[in-house]
């Protein structure tokens, strides 16, 4: 009873000194270089441009207007309908890659993680450039198609060495599925690992034909794996820059390429940041609206658990039980 | 059954296929005589003689190193302590404080690029080496708190309990028990905070200015200008190989170090951009399993 | 020595004093507040109210590392980046010690826990029960004036238990520091105790020696955690004599019972009987206590031969949905060898000795769900909160989780 006041506020302030002095340094960082700049970008959206490629006085909803020209809108369409379509694509090949990899005998499976990661160990950028080199009209493929079409001849035509392969939609999709479907497989294999293949012998055993037993047992067992890698390859193929840039033409632009010009090249800041807020919104609105509906804090085992397991083949092969330490009475 | 798996297994060796054949072919071509390697015109290794007599290219990289070093440096410490607090405290603080770190993650690079961008045209800051600095780490404070959380999350507290029971001072207790064993998790962030600056190149492209350009940003000017080609084919597999090498010999260390926990072993290896993105992927999930 | 608390919910106001040298156990289910009270001897945890008095210091505000108090915990938490020897030095090397000193206390607690030959090793190389005792001589190097034990042998199978049982007494026996041992496990508590302290819900039921608490239970939740236990409700009809009442219990008869609280006569008791106390023969026993047999004819409805003895289940009365049902031990010192066994449906002679009926002091209906019985017995809602709690603190029928607190500390 006597020492009530000291385990009240002294304590409680000597508590919180603590805190405050250890959380002090990372979160004015954060605060510095990633809320001030965010807050930056949306207030920007709002500034009208000056003449000498800064910003000028006072607010407008100019900027605004200008991105609802026509030009604008289908850069945004064709941004969505690439992700979607990259997004896609990724799941449904990461599926079968994720179920032949469940099915392999334990100790063989981090090798084949590794294997799927391996050649990502290499630079993002080089990766797309050997795409170039791959579709470049007098680069390997080319060439390829040209030799197997003086031999058939006509018969394919679709085929010819003189269709573009590079600078279109086409290759961007191509590149960004080549480089966003290990973040599928991952998160598949994942959740595949954990799924309880007796399940499709029963659904066998009742007499489901293949076909059926994958969609309707394989795929909905691996729901978590397939949400995941829907926001994994989603939100960074919405942000696209790189690909669309190298591997695109003048018609297969993204937003991002989009952001950069009016940034650099153009000087036009304001549209610039009413760009980047249109994707930020386009990027976070799902997860934030998930989060707003749970309130919960992400601080449970999955995040990290997850990232350590995606920071390691050998780490995935052992996710099947999770470990923990004793427990406490 | 069987089809089912044959199957999916052959989709799975295409689809390796497909992973490397790009690869492959730029290795090839690098020894290739010929200037866009779509046919094969002799071995040479004339590409290589020239990177190597290119200055700008050695300069980019004394660039590149300096900042995944500084980079690394300052993410380490930051992210070390934000760790510390968000497992060490719960309450409002520290639920933004985390929000702050994971939202980060999940944004794609261009807006980090432009945004901080927009943040030294703003504050008047000269676009330098020391921009890029600050860029790589306000992106690594975030790998490597998750890294670090990661190991925090399987420590057990009794130990720290423990230490106390047994004399330790506070200070102690940090030094001689928790520290000790958040060193492979904090290695670990350190490591990827690492390479990830190293392959950086989106927010670099935004915040690099004169003389400050980065390997990456380095080699984007050369595809772009569609000029030394071969060059970027000869470095790319020197680049591999450096990879690949750090990658065995971090193997290595990692069978000769003290592994304490076997979960724990998560992380330990320098990790590429694939796994970045993994990692982001890792938080989204995150989210989606609360939805 | 004295110690005293009363944070609100977890540890009520519980007093108790331990001498110096003794081994003293606190025994009781989990949630019970047993490991909150460790907690907080070891300081990891605040008292609310009370103090925790040492050797007549004062040391409740005292952080753990200020204490003379070491603890052995439940997982053991040994440094796993450290040697064994560098975890049993950790607590020297702290107090810097001159090195040869540190050596030398090291290796005669790795003596004498015999792990000698395992001092390089790491804690993860070792087995259960060596960690175990690395755990121990750790807490015990620093020749602490309490060692506090929380559930040591909790996490070890049987047979290791066992034996780290005999292992603990003899390293008690030499070492002659207080013990304060924590528990769930009765068998523990019995064999190794001098004294056991009995907790339930945040309070203290009842402090003796482990003969006193099997033999006199002071309420029915001692009785029936501790061991199994037949319970009667009954009247105080007659005072025999000094030493000896009747207790009417009521479809059974009169029960004569020893007296040793001098109840009177109209009070309404309970009496707790041992199974192994009573006794079932085929034929009415003769009655050479002048009076001091309670003998009842009773139905055997099931039997479980368990090797060293047989447990039976009897009925008294005629009417199966409204009779007596007992509990009976039968120790088989020479099974088969005299009397013919006692089969299911035999009609036999239920007996036992007045003075192994003994009164208890505090009753609960609900801690009947803790005798070994073959049918459910009938209790009340179980959120209904136990009377004795409900009266000396609402908040005691709150869970209590020690580990709930810890965290949020």
């Amino acid at each position: 009873m006597q020492s009530a006041p000291r385990t009240g506020l002294l304590r409680r302030i000597r508590h919180h000194g603590a805190e405050l002095l250890i959380t002090a340094p990372s979160m004015a960082w954060m605060t510095v270089f990633f809320v001030v700049p965010t807050v930056l970008v949306l207030l920007l959206a709002f500034r009208p441009t000056a003449l000498d490629g800064g910003v000028g006085r006072g607010w407008t909803l100019q900027t605004w207007r200008t991105i609802s020209n026509p030009n604008y809108p289908s850069i945004v369409w064709r941004t969505i309908w690439l992700s979607f379509a990259a997004t896609a694509l990724s799941i449904g090949i990461g599926l079968p890659c994720a179920f032949a990899m469940a099915r392999i005998k334990a100790q063989w499976r981090s090798t084949l993680v590794g294997l799927v990661i391996l050649p990502f160990w290499t630079s993002f950028l080089i990766r797309v450039f050997a795409w170039r080199l791959l579709l470049h009209p007098e680069g390997t493929i080319s060439v390829f198609l040209h030799r197997t079409w003086s031999v058939f001849g006509w018969q394919f035509r679709f085929l010819a060495p003189e269709t573009t392969l590079l600078y279109n939609s086409f290759a961007v999709l191509l590149v960004m599925v080549y480089t966003y479907l290990p973040f599928a497989i991952l998160p598949l294999y994942a959740a595949a690992e954990k799924f309880d293949f007796s399940l499709l012998e029963a659904a066998f055993d009742l007499g489901a034909r293949p076909w059926r037993v994958f969609w309707r047992i394989f795929v909905p067992g691996v729901r978590a794996g397939v949400v995941s890698a829907v926001m994994m390859v989603l939100i960074p193929a919405l942000g696209s820059y790189v690909v669309p840039d190298l591997v695109g033409g003048p018609n297969s632009e993204m937003v991002g390429n989009k952001i950069y010009q009016r940034a650099l090249p153009d000087r036009n800041l304001p549209h610039a940041s009413a760009l980047s807020a249109l994707l930020m919104l386009g990027v976070l609105l799902p997860p934030g609206l998930a989060w707003l509906a749970t309130r919960k804090r992400h601080l449970g085992a999955t995040d990290t658990d997850v990232v350590a397991a995606m920071n390691s083949p050998s780490a995935l092969g052992n996710s099947g039980g999770r470990r923990r330490n004793g427990v406490r009475a | 059954m069987k089809r089912l798996q044959r199957r999916s297994l052959a989709t799975f060796w295409s689809v390796l296929f497909f992973f490397y054949v790009p690869i492959l072919v730029l290795v090839v071509n690098s020894f290739n005589a010929s200037k866009f390697g779509g046919a094969w015109k002799g071995f040479t290794f004339k590409w290589y003689e020239k990177l190597f007599q290119d200055r700008a290219i050695w300069q980019a990289m004394e660039n590149t190193f300096a900042v995944a070093v500084g980079a690394t440096l300052a993410s380490v410490v930051l992210g070390t302590l934000a760790a510390l607090a968000i497992s060490r405290w719960k309450g409002r603080l520290q639920s933004a404080h985390y929000g702050l770190l994971y939202t980060h993650l999940v944004l794609p690079d261009i807006l980090m690029g432009i945004s901080l961008l927009l943040f030294f045209i703003s504050v008047g800051m000269e676009l330098s080496l020391f921009t890029v600095f600050l860029a790589h780490t306000t992106f690594c404070v975030s790998y490597v708190a998750m890294a670090v959380l990661g190991r925090l999350e399987n420590f057990d507290g009794s130990l720290l309990e423990a230490a106390s029971d047994l004399g330790a001072t506070p200070w102690q207790t940090f030094w001689k028990v928790q520290f000790p064993l958040l060193l492979p998790g904090i290695v670990a962030g350190g490591l990827l905070a690492f390479t990830l600056s190293i392959d950086d190149f989106v927010i670099t492209f935004f915040v690099n200015g004169a003389g400050s350009e980065t390997l990456p940003v380095k080699i984007y000017g050369m595809i772009k200008r569609s000029r030394d080609l071969p060059k970027i084919n000869a470095l790319s597999t020197l680049m591999m190989c450096v990879t690949v090498l750090a990658v065995v010999a971090s193997r290595m260390m990692q069978g000769r170090g003290m592994r304490p926990q076997k979960d724990a072993s998560a992380a330990r290896r320098p990790s590429s951009p694939a796994e970045r993105r993994e990692g982001q992927g890792g938080r989204v999930r995150g989210a989606a399993h609360h939805a | 020595m004295t110690k005293r608390f009363g944070p609100l919910t977890a540890v009520n106001s519980v007093t108790f004093g331990v001498q110096r040298g003794e081994f003293f156990s606190l025994l009781g289910p989990s949630g019970c507040g047993k490991t909150t009270l460790l907690r907080m001897l070891a300081g990891f945890e605040q008292p609310d109210e009370g103090r925790i008095l040492l050797d007549g210091r004062d040391i409740t505000r005292l952080p753990p590392d200020k204490r003379q108090v070491n603890t052995v915990f439940q997982n053991y938490a040994l440094f796993p980046h450290l040697s064994i020897r560098d975890n049993i030095a950790f607590g020297l090397r702290l107090r810097r010690l001159p090195r040869a000193e540190i050596e030398e206390r090291v290796d005669e607690m790795l003596g004498l826990v015999q792990l000698r030959d395992h001092a390089s090793k790491k804690p993860t190389q070792l087995s259960g029960g060596q960690k175990q005792r690395v755990a121990i001589a750790r807490a015990l190097v620093l020749k602490p004036q309490v060692l506090l034990l929380d559930e040591p042998l909790a996490a070890l199978d049987l047979k290791l238990r066992q034996h780290m049982q005999i292992e603990l007494d003899e390293i008690h026996d030499r070492v002659g520091i207080t013990f304060l041992y924590v528990t769930h496990d009765q068998g523990e508590a019995m064999g190794l105790a001098d004294r056991i302290a009995v907790m339930r819900n945040g309070v203290v039921e009842q402090i003796d020696p482990p003969a006193r608490i099997y033999e006199s239970p002071r309420t029915s939740f001692v009785a029936a955690f501790i061991g199994d236990t037949n319970f009667f409700e009954g009247v105080v009809t007659r005072i025999v004599d000094h030493d000896y009442c009747d207790v009417e219990v009521e479809d059974l008869g009169t029960v004569r019972c020893w007296n040793d609280k001098h109840i009177r006569a109209g009070a309404k008791v309970y009496l707790s009987v041992r199974p192994e106390k009573l006794h079932l023969t085929h034929e009415r026993p003769a009655d050479l206590h002048d009076g001091k047999v309670n003998v009842f004819p009773v139905t055997v409805y099931q039997k479980v031969y368990q090797g060293a003895w047989t447990r039976f289940w009897v009925r008294h009365g005629e009417n199966v949905d409204d009779c007596w049902e007992l509990s009976v031990l039968q120790v088989h010192s020479r099974y088969l060898l005299d009397t013919t066994p006692i089969s299911w449906d035999d009609r036999v002679w239920l007996s036992w000795h007045a003075d192994d009926g003994y009164m208890l002091e505090n009753y609960d209906e609900r801690d009947e769900t803790l005798l070994n019985h073959p049918t459910e017995p009938v209790v009340p809602a179980p959120d209904a909160p136990y009377p004795a709690d409900a009266a000396a603190e609402p908040a005691a029928a709150a869970p209590q989780e020690p580990s709930a607190d810890a965290e949020r500390s």
